[in-house]
């Protein structure tokens, strides 16, 4: 008898690994995903942008995640920046932004070319949740994904308030573009 | 049989939980948290009500600071004759303070009390981070000041280095937590201008601070410093008291206004360590007020396209 637990347990590992294995061939990631905002009024247009944007895809489960840490966003002007995190972000308490979401179309990963997609999911900015579904473009070529999306989010969708000793200057939308080139995890 | 039967549900198991922790454990191992990350802004000004902060100005930033303290509220100089203190100007003050770096700070200004100019350099040695391995702020100040009015007697300036003062200061504070912040302020006044001989020429003073963040834009200020019965005894023919200011910061984004309420007639440190002759139980406190604009400058540099804000 034990010798056949042996086998079984030996079978059951086996599958086990070769799922893991499936899982990881099945992965790109990304660690420098560029994601700028873009605020415009009459008054003022600010502009900030981070490279340390990280992101997920999981190619069988059509799942495509992205977090950027809030404090990584640069901004020409430092007291801007201090303003971004201190007031309006409030980054000490929600580090991050992130957002998970589920391909809508199929994408066959293993052919190269161009995918116009929508991706329905999770944004999380300020510590709020709010479910959205976003346009974006994935090209493939050689194995690796190049992702583009751009989308707007408004601030009083994630309870970021503006005063209005400041409302001329603080677009109510903000517009983000991120763009990233994602590798297979091996 | 039973544990064949288990067996496929068991691997389903499995690999589900695989799959399932896949994104949200991938991003967190590509999102290494930062242990290194300093704690910003413990003060949101370089200035707290009289004393200064532990901040300096960011890199490149100007920040010109407009100064006003008014007369006694009370007491005999006060009261509705003055509209209580209101109609006099017990110093005034204006300066410039420019961010060599982020760290390096230098400035200069100029006060009403002896037509006092400053010279000032603040430097941020030690910064407080997140996991602790510093948990505190150290910044160094010292400030020069170069008394330019006339002589009140012949005798007064006799050399015309007694009309420099110099001022020396620790400043250690902390970021107790996101609403709450404490300094002390180790400090070393000199000075040559001294009418009572058992008035030391140097001055040894410990200050306190502490910001109460009240909501985003708001934050209750205060501070205290000890310098009567420190090296300077308490009994002189002139009767001095230690400095105590209180204050509400406003904060509107590039301006940051302080209303304040302090015994000290005076604004610069060389005059308000060594020359507070008001008291806050005698009618000797009032009103005050500081206006500070920043202004970054360089900014055309930063060729990024992607960072840049214009203000129109």
């Amino acid at each position: 008898m034990t010798w056949t637990n042996n086998i079984k347990r030996l079978f059951l590992s086996g599958i086990f690994l070769v799922t893991q294995l499936n899982v990881m061939a099945q992965t790109y990631t990304s660690k420098n995903i560029k994601l700028s905002l873009y605020s415009s009024t009459p008054l003022e247009d600010i502009r900030a942008a981070t490279d340390q944007c990280t992101g997920v895809i999981v190619r069988e489960r059509r799942e495509i995640a992205f977090q950027v840490a809030i404090k990584s966003f640069e901004f020409d002007r430092k007291l801007m920046q201090e303003h971004f995190n201190e007031n309006y972000m409030e980054s000490d308490r929600y580090p991050y932004a992130k957002f998970k979401g589920i391909l809508d179309q199929q994408v066959d990963w293993t052919k190269d070319g161009v995918y116009n997609v929508t991706v329905t999911g999770i944004l999380t900015v300020h510590g709020v949740d709010k479910k959205r579904t976003v346009p974006g473009k994935i090209s493939i070529s050689n194995g690796q994904a190049e992702v583009s999306t751009e989308f707007k989010v408004a601030c009083v969708d994630h309870g970021i308030k503006i005063p209005k000793l400041v409302f001329t200057k603080i677009a109510e939308q903000i517009n983000i573009k991120v763009t990233g080139k994602f590798n297979q995890l091996k | 049989m039973n544990k064949f039967g288990l067996l496929p549900v068991a691997i389903l198991l499995m690999a589900g939980a695989a799959h399932a922790q896949n994104t949200d454990s991938l991003l967190k191992t590509l999102n290494p948290t930062d242990k290194k990350e300093t704690v910003a802004t413990t003060f949101k000004s370089t200035h707290v009500v009289l004393s200064h902060s532990s901040e300096t100005e960011k890199k490149h930033d100007l920040d010109l600071r407009i100064r006003h303290h008014f007369g006694d509220i009370g007491g005999k100089f006060g009261s509705a004759h003055t509209l209580y203190g209101l109609d006099v100007a017990s110093d005034l003050f204006i300066g410039l303070d420019y961010g060599v770096s982020d760290r390096f700070t230098v400035g200069v200004g100029r006060s009403k009390q002896d037509e006092m100019y400053n010279f000032s350099g603040k430097y941020k040695l030690l910064q407080q981070n997140v996991n602790e391995t510093m948990p505190i702020n150290l910044t160094l100040f010292a400030q020069m000041g170069w008394i330019a009015r006339e002589p009140f007697s012949n005798s007064e300036f006799s050399k015309y280095t007694n009309r420099f003062s110099w001022f020396f200061q620790s400043i250690i504070s902390r970021k107790i937590s996101s609403r709450f912040s404490l300094q002390v302020m180790p400090g070393l006044t000199v000075r040559k201008n001294v009418s009572d001989t058992r008035d030391p020429e140097t001055l040894v003073s410990v200050g306190f601070a502490g910001r109460m963040k009240l909501s985003k834009r708001f934050s209750f200020v205060a501070d205290y410093t000890l310098v009567n019965g420190l090296s300077r005894p308490t009994d002189l023919s002139q009767a001095y008291y230690n400095p105590l200011g209180v204050g509400l910061e406003i904060e509107t984004g590039g301006h940051v206004f302080s209303l304040n309420f302090m015994n000290s007639e005076y604004i610069l440190e060389n005059n308000f360590i060594t020359n507070t002759k008001k008291s806050w139980t005698k009618g000797g406190v009032r009103f005050g007020f500081t206006i500070s604009r920043n202004f970054t400058l360089f900014k055309s540099k930063n060729k990024d396209p992607e960072k840049r804000s214009d203000i129109y």
